[in-house]
């Protein structure tokens, strides 16, 4: 009896915590205080708590102390990115599914949906069902404002590059700086797509970088707002876009997914998804679908996408230099998209002689709708009686087609290498 | 673009501050001009869109504008029915302020002049407030 009571306190959590020793130790309780801080930033200070909350709680399962081999861990984060468990298939070292399959904990499957970039294009197709891209086809100019802001994405990478250079450390090469510089899309699921595939060590770092920056966005984006534009171009009050046709909304998906499958085939999931949601709603014979798509589907889908990518943080993986890098780099593209958006709409403001308000340019960056909605209140601000939410959702829109097509970018220039 | 997998700008590991400038500004003219030139296709298409469907939609809108000065007569027909206006007003004032219309008495109403009805604003506002 003394004895399977022994045995009993070796398999606890707290004998656990210790096996590996005292520094393993504190690394584990930190990483649990880390996921404790996000899950108070997520409840009480309401930051995109739909996500950043699975993230959280992902994170604290992931860190639970668990004795080495014991069945009862839901997550092996090594196993999808040591290549000492993975096989080598015509040269590439890809993660032995039927391996994760047979062994893995909960966790682990359920990471298998975000590791074979299954999950993000089924979030797009639920986005693509809550979409309007109505006021972009009213106003077709507002579209470039979408591809101004992705200058962020763009100046990031660099700026990684350089760091990575400047800091050996780090140890960041072109996988890594493409992974960092898409978080100033300001798009969670296509920064994920993106990671997974190009630096899978990245991913939780990046993941709450991306969403966090997300929910700052109405401290981040007004100050440069002011700063980037006149007080006299603010306020100005911008024409009603004209009505636009069902015709229109159901051709405009089709026509956008051809296009973009024909220069850039590596952006067709997530794009591809996007439109195929928005025809869902727009075509008005699939209701059912269209219903499900961005109710159940997407939160069913955004459960398992938070659970695991939160549970990819490890100690080792999540506290590394790399990790305080990200956080600097992604308010550094997060602040560039909104100053690029901003430019393009300034130029925009002089070249159609004060018809277009640049606030609407901040919106390019695509966190819909947030970044919209700031356009609107800092519009506001200046002139009481101008609404520019309806403007702003037209580069809103195309900010995420925009990401979604830099990230194809990305993946075509460095998946594989 | 060819990049060595073993190369220093993809491992990670000794790259120079050339190599970094070098790479990325390769990346950023390349990627720029890939989403300014598939979102600008976009654009055109959108403005042949413009063309071809939004004929209609022009001669569709003069109806709505005649039926503009309507709402104008309505309003009148109102002012001139002072009681009623009083009563909807004491109304308002008693349900916005959560008592009885008896603690209420109007001594006095002035239309205030706006572009937009003051009612339409905070409507807008709540809708906006509330969706989004």
């Amino acid at each position: 009896m003394l004895e399977s009571f022994g045995s009993f306190l070796s398999n606890t959590g707290v004998a656990a915590l210790f096996q590996t020793g005292a520094g393993d130790a504190i690394k584990t309780i930190i990483m649990l205080a880390v996921a404790c801080v996000l899950l108070y930033l997520a409840i009480v200070k309401k930051y995109e708590p739909l996500l950043l909350l699975p993230i959280a709680f992902g994170m604290l399962l992931t860190n639970l102390p668990m004795i080495s081999e014991s069945n009862a861990i839901m997550m092996h984060t090594e196993w999808f990115t040591d290549s000492k468990y993975m096989i080598n298939e015509h040269g590439h070292m890809n993660i032995d599914v039927g391996m994760i399959v047979r062994n893995g904990g909960l966790l682990d499957l359920l990471y298998l949906g975000v590791k074979l970039g299954i999950y993000p294009p089924l979030i797009f197709v639920g986005i693509g069902c809550m979409t309007d891209f109505g006021p972009l086809i009213a106003n077709p100019k507002s579209i470039l404002l979408g591809a101004a802001a992705q200058f962020g994405v763009f100046f990031t990478f660099i700026g990684a590059l350089v760091l990575s250079a400047s800091i050996p450390a780090l140890g960041w090469g072109v996988k890594e700086a493409a992974s960092i510089g898409i978080i100033g899309g300001a798009d969670g699921p296509t920064a994920i797509y993106v990671t997974k595939s190009l630096a899978p060590a990245l991913l939780p770092a990046i993941a709450v970088a991306a969403y966090s920056y997300m929910a700052l966005i109405p401290i981040i984006q007004p100050p440069f707002m002011k700063l980037l534009t006149t007080k006299k171009a603010r306020g100005v009050v911008m024409e009603q876009l004209r009505p636009v046709s069902k015709t229109e909304k159901i051709i405009f998906p089709i026509v956008v997914t051809l296009v973009v499958a024909f220069i850039i085939p590596d952006a067709v999931s997530l794009v591809g998804c996007l439109m195929l949601g928005n025809l869902l709603k727009e075509s008005g014979v699939c209701d059912r679908l269209a219903k499900t798509a961005q109710n159940e589907l997407m939160n069913i889908v955004t459960i398992f996408l938070g659970t695991t990518v939160g549970a990819t943080a490890t100690a080792s993986s999540f506290l590394t230099p790399s990790t305080l890098g990200i956080v600097c780099l992604g308010l550094v593209a997060f602040i560039f998209s909104t100053c690029g958006g901003l430019i393009l709409g300034d130029i925009m403001y002089v070249l159609t002689k004060g018809k277009v308000n640049p606030l609407i340019g901040s919106a390019g960056v695509s966190a819909v709708p947030m970044a919209a909605r700031v356009s609107q209140t800092v519009g506001q601000k200046e002139n009481p009686s101008n609404f520019l939410l309806m403007h702003a959702m037209g580069p809103n829109v195309a900010g995420v087609i925009g990401s979604a097509v830099a990230a194809g970018v990305f993946l075509s220039m460095f998946n594989g290498l | 673009m060819n990049l060595d997998p073993n190369s220093s700008l993809v491992t990670g590991k000794g790259i120079s501050l050339g190599e970094a400038f070098g790479m990325g500004g390769e990346t950023v003219v390349i990627g720029l001009s890939i989403v300014f030139g598939v979102l600008l296709i976009l654009m055109i298409v959108l403005y042949l869109f413009g063309v071809i469907f939004n004929k209609k939609p022009k001669t569709a809108t003069t109806p709505a504008q005649e039926t503009v000065p309507e709402p104008e007569v309505q309003a009148e027909v109102v002012e001139e029915d002072e009681e009623e206006l009083i009563a909807v007003l004491t109304a308002a004032i008693a349900a916005s302020l959560n008592t009885s219309t008896y603690n209420l008495q109007i001594k006095s109403y002035r239309r205030v002049p706006t572009k937009r009805p003051a009612w339409n604003n905070a409507g807008l506002r709540e809708t906006i407030g509330n969706r989004f």
